[in-house]
């Protein structure tokens, strides 16, 4: 039935109206109410969800930021209660068989703070609720932090446990349940995980601080040494020099001055290898051997170091060439260095080659790589294997060639060493029976633009 | 004037308390602070630290559930903010009770008596109190007899009250102030800052009434027994869905409060128009309900509110907004932001923090500081009022 709209309802009507629009509010609201707490349930969980996720990416951040790994876990708990909201929380490293001693804790303010716990049979795996029985592991774990809800891990191989603990199962915090596994578990192998790499690493730079240490000393050991070495030899050279040469008038015998002679080439090698573990101690110790740097004419420099090598080339029967454009800029370098360098590679060219053999020495400006210095010989050769051993200093001492052929066998690396401080890069190329290449790049900014 | 911030998140407390000094020492001798602390700190291992630090100044503040600074936001309980003030006109009056276990109105009375000692009329008055008086089982020290009590001693004196119940954690598990010259628990201290700082203060919501208005019909205390003749937590059960003898009755205080609706109860709704209380407890044996506050007498009118997310983001965004508008061309020295602590995202479950969306919303140079809270007190109407599920944010300013 229509009430028409100018009719006045009863009272009655009204109060029954009333009541209608009042329980269907209330039960609007209630339906609200839920959806709300229904919600905010979901929210709260998708955040604890999250929490492992964040804390793990939080927690490796740590690596960056600190090498000392007492102060790890310190770090590590600051991330862990500000993702959990727990009120205490510790670390724990197994000492003896049922012995924990606690590393670092959070959440005692001022009280009395646990050092150890006692605990026979540690779980890898622990929670209480209020509905855990107290006794074994639980009640030794609520009395370490003091609080009846706790949460626990332990890692038996790297020995370390975290607990986490709470007054109360409501407000922020809900009951400890199976599901907190994942988050107990991450944030141990997290902490674990950055302390094995903290120790590694930490064990890495002693080691290299000891090999640094010992390679300083055995420099340090090798220039004293080569100074002490080189003043009596120059005189043993001189000397013989005088003898051989008949210098203060004829020798009273011809071994005289055979002996002579033999004095002053062994002295001349001694002086020659001393001088190299000299340059290579001073190599090693970066920086130590300082350029003179000025712009010359590289064409000349590879002229006096040709003509240094070719007496005992054409000894040997051995060819010498030389490529170089007519018009090659200056080269702004040390050229008493790249002297050394063009004089030592010829020299050993010239010794692994046997008569008859060729020796050319080519340079050409490359396209954005700067000057090119080419050594190739038609020598003895060396194998792949050979070849770093060549380049490290000493190496070559050892070398079958080293014994068959007279040198220090430390040319190749302090070659290698220059040319590196001449901001270069040095390569060997080489096959047995067939030749060696020894290819130097200068870098651009080496050459000098012509006016 | 000046104020600097700083803010910690460290492990130690002497480290938190450094840390927290570095922006404030680099601009000099601060003459007075206030610093907020976490729960996992020791309090006096902080406060020490900062004395040796910033010289031995009155600090007051508390302990904090969170600390909140354009630096960084946080209530995991071992953020610390600290805020210095320079080169203020006049040091500002700090007067302290420590007989909140005694009454809390009588303790108000005692520190209103006090501040009407120093003529304050049109004075800013920052009080803190310990809110936790017991922890088994859970009592708090109610706000609302203490700003009672503070009126009755004010007298006629007119002054701006702002304020924030402490906790140590959003647990409700402790909590202490820093009464100027130490810490002390059970104790509340109000600072009457210099006649030339004003204030201007916004309270953000985030309730919205699910109910029909409903009588308090019985009421003791915080101790709610019955709405409109039916027990209490029989009405919220019969909300709810739920039978609050089985669920842990401490997430009543997650999920709803009551509301009381200030002015025209019929008008359309407005946020401001509500003082909403927090439920602590339900006592299924009783059918009760424990308010955080005893402020709801016999007859009062009230709604079953509901706490929205969504709706508390708003009202920040809006709150804030219109802070600064309010506050555009004055000269503002710092904000002070008062942060219940159960609006943050971890017991709220809001997709976001809401301090942060303040943060970003309060587009200002101004120096901020603030703390998660039990209780927020801001003036209602002509006198301020303890407020729960709010967030204050007060600006200081100076002139007229």
């Amino acid at each position: 039935m229509m009430i028409p709209a100018d009719t006045p309802m009863s009272h009655d009507r009204l109060v029954q109206e009333l009541d209608y629009y009042r329980r269907e509010c209330n039960d609007l609201g209630a339906r609200v109410l839920r959806l709300q707490e229904e919600q905010s349930r979901a929210f709260r969980e998708a955040r604890r969800s999250r929490t492992v996720a964040r804390l793990i990416r939080e927690a490796y951040k740590l690596v960056d930021r600190t090498n000392e790994i007492d102060e790890i876990g310190a770090l590590m708990l600051d991330i862990i209660v500000n993702n959990t909201i727990c009120d205490r929380a510790a670390f724990l490293q197994r000492k003896g068989r049922d012995e924990f001693a606690v590393t670092h804790l959070v959440g005692f303010e001022d009280e009395r703070t646990p050092t150890t716990l006692v605990l026979p049979s540690a779980p890898l795996f622990f929670y209480t609720t209020s509905q855990t029985p107290m006794e074994s592991p639980a009640s030794e774990l609520t009395r370490l932090l003091r609080l009846p809800y706790v949460l626990w891990a332990f890692d038996a191989g790297s020995a370390f446990a975290l607990i986490l603990g709470n007054r109360s199962e409501g407000n922020v915090s809900r009951p400890f349940e199976p599901g907190d596994q994942e988050l107990i578990e991450g944030a141990l192998s997290v902490y674990a995980d950055i302390v094995y790499r903290k120790r590694t690493e930490g064990d890495l730079r002693a080691a290299k601080r000891e090999a640094d240490t010992a390679r300083a000393a055995q420099a340090s050991f090798l220039a004293s040494l080569s100074h002490e070495l080189r003043t009596p030899l120059n005189a043993i050279i001189g000397f013989s020099e005088v003898i051989r040469d008949q210098i203060l008038g004829p020798n009273g015998k011809l071994k005289h001055q055979e002996y002579a002679a033999h004095i002053h080439d062994s002295g001349t090698h001694l002086l020659s290898l001393i001088n190299d573990i000299l340059d290579l101690s001073k190599l090693e110790k970066e920086g130590e051997i300082p350029l003179n740097e000025e712009g010359f004419d590289v064409t000349g420099v590879v002229d006096r170091a040709v003509r240094d090598a070719l007496p005992i080339a054409q000894e040997k029967g051995l060819s010498v060439e030389t490529s170089i454009p007519a018009q090659l800029p200056q080269l702004f370098a040390d050229p008493r260095r790249i002297r050394q360098i063009l004089t030592n590679l010829l020299s050993n060219a010239v010794k692994f080659t046997p008569s008859g053999g060729k020796i050319v020495l080519s340079t050409r400006i490359e396209d954005r790589q700067g000057l090119l210095i080419e050594i190739a010989d038609t020598g003895i050769g060396m194998t792949a294997q050979e070849i770093p051993r060549a380049l490290a200093p000493f190496g070559q001492i050892q070398n079958v060639y080293s014994r068959e052929h007279k040198g220090t066998g430390l040319g190749l690396p302090i070659c290698k060493a220059l040319v590196e401080l001449h901001g270069g890069s040095f390569e060997v190329a080489s096959v047995p029976g067939q030749g060696t290449t020894v290819t130097i790049r200068l870098p651009p900014d080496r050459l000098v633009p012509s006016p | 004037m000046a104020v600097r911030v700083g803010f910690s998140r460290s492990f130690e407390a002497g480290a938190a308390a450094k840390a927290c000094a570095g922006p404030i020492r680099a601009l000099g001798q601060a003459s007075w602070g206030i610093a907020f602390c976490g729960g996992k700190h020791n309090p006096e291992a902080f406060l020490k630290a900062l004395k040796a630090e910033l010289g031995d100044i009155p600090i007051v503040g508390g302990s904090a559930a969170g600390a909140i600074t354009r630096a960084g936001i946080g209530y995991g309980g071992l953020e610390t903010a600290v805020a210095g003030f320079f080169d203020m006109e006049e040091p500002p009056f700090i007067t302290v009770t420590k007989r909140l276990g005694e009454g809390e109105q009588m303790a108000g009375r005692e520190l209103g008596e006090a501040v009407r000692s120093q003529a304050p009329d049109g004075r800013v008055v920052l009080l803190f109190y310990s809110s936790v008086a017991a922890t088994a089982p859970l009592r708090l020290h109610p706000g609302s007899p203490l700003v009672t009590g503070f009126y009755e001693g004010l007298g006629n004196a007119k002054v701006t009250l702002i304020g924030a119940g402490t906790l140590t954690d959003m647990n409700l598990s402790n909590s202490w102030i820093f009464d100027g010259t130490g810490m002390t628990t059970h104790s509340a201290v109000a600072v009457v800052l210099p006649a030339d700082l004003c204030a201007e203060t916004a309270i953000l919501h985030g309730c919205v009434p699910v109910s029909s208005f409903m009588q308090i019909t019985k009421v003791h205390g915080a101790e709610v027994y019955e709405l409109d003749g039916r027990p209490a937590v029989q009405v919220l059960e019969g909300m709810l869905g739920i039978d609050l003898g089985s669920c842990g009755a401490q997430e009543l205080s997650l999920i709803a409060t009551l509301g009381e609706k200030h002015g025209d109860r019929f008008a359309p709704y407005d946020e401001n128009a509500y003082v909403n209380r927090l439920i602590l407890n339900a006592n299924p044996s009783t059918g009760s309900i424990t308010l955080f506050e005893p402020d709801f007498s016999n007859g009062a009118i009230v709604q079953v509110m509901s706490r929205d997310n969504a709706l508390m983001i708003e009202s920040v965004r809006k709150g804030t907004e219109e802070i600064l508008r309010r506050t555009a061309g004055r000269d503002g020295q710092v904000a002070l932001y008062i942060d219940c602590a159960g609006r943050a995202s971890a017991r709220s479950g809001a997709p976001v923090e809401e301090a942060d969306v303040m943060l970003q919303s309060f587009k200002s140079d101004m120096p901020l500081i603030g703390l998660y809270s039990g209780v927020e007190i801001a003036p209602v109407n002509a006198q301020s009022r303890p407020l729960d599920w709010t967030a204050v944010l007060t600006v200081l300013y100076r002139g007229g």
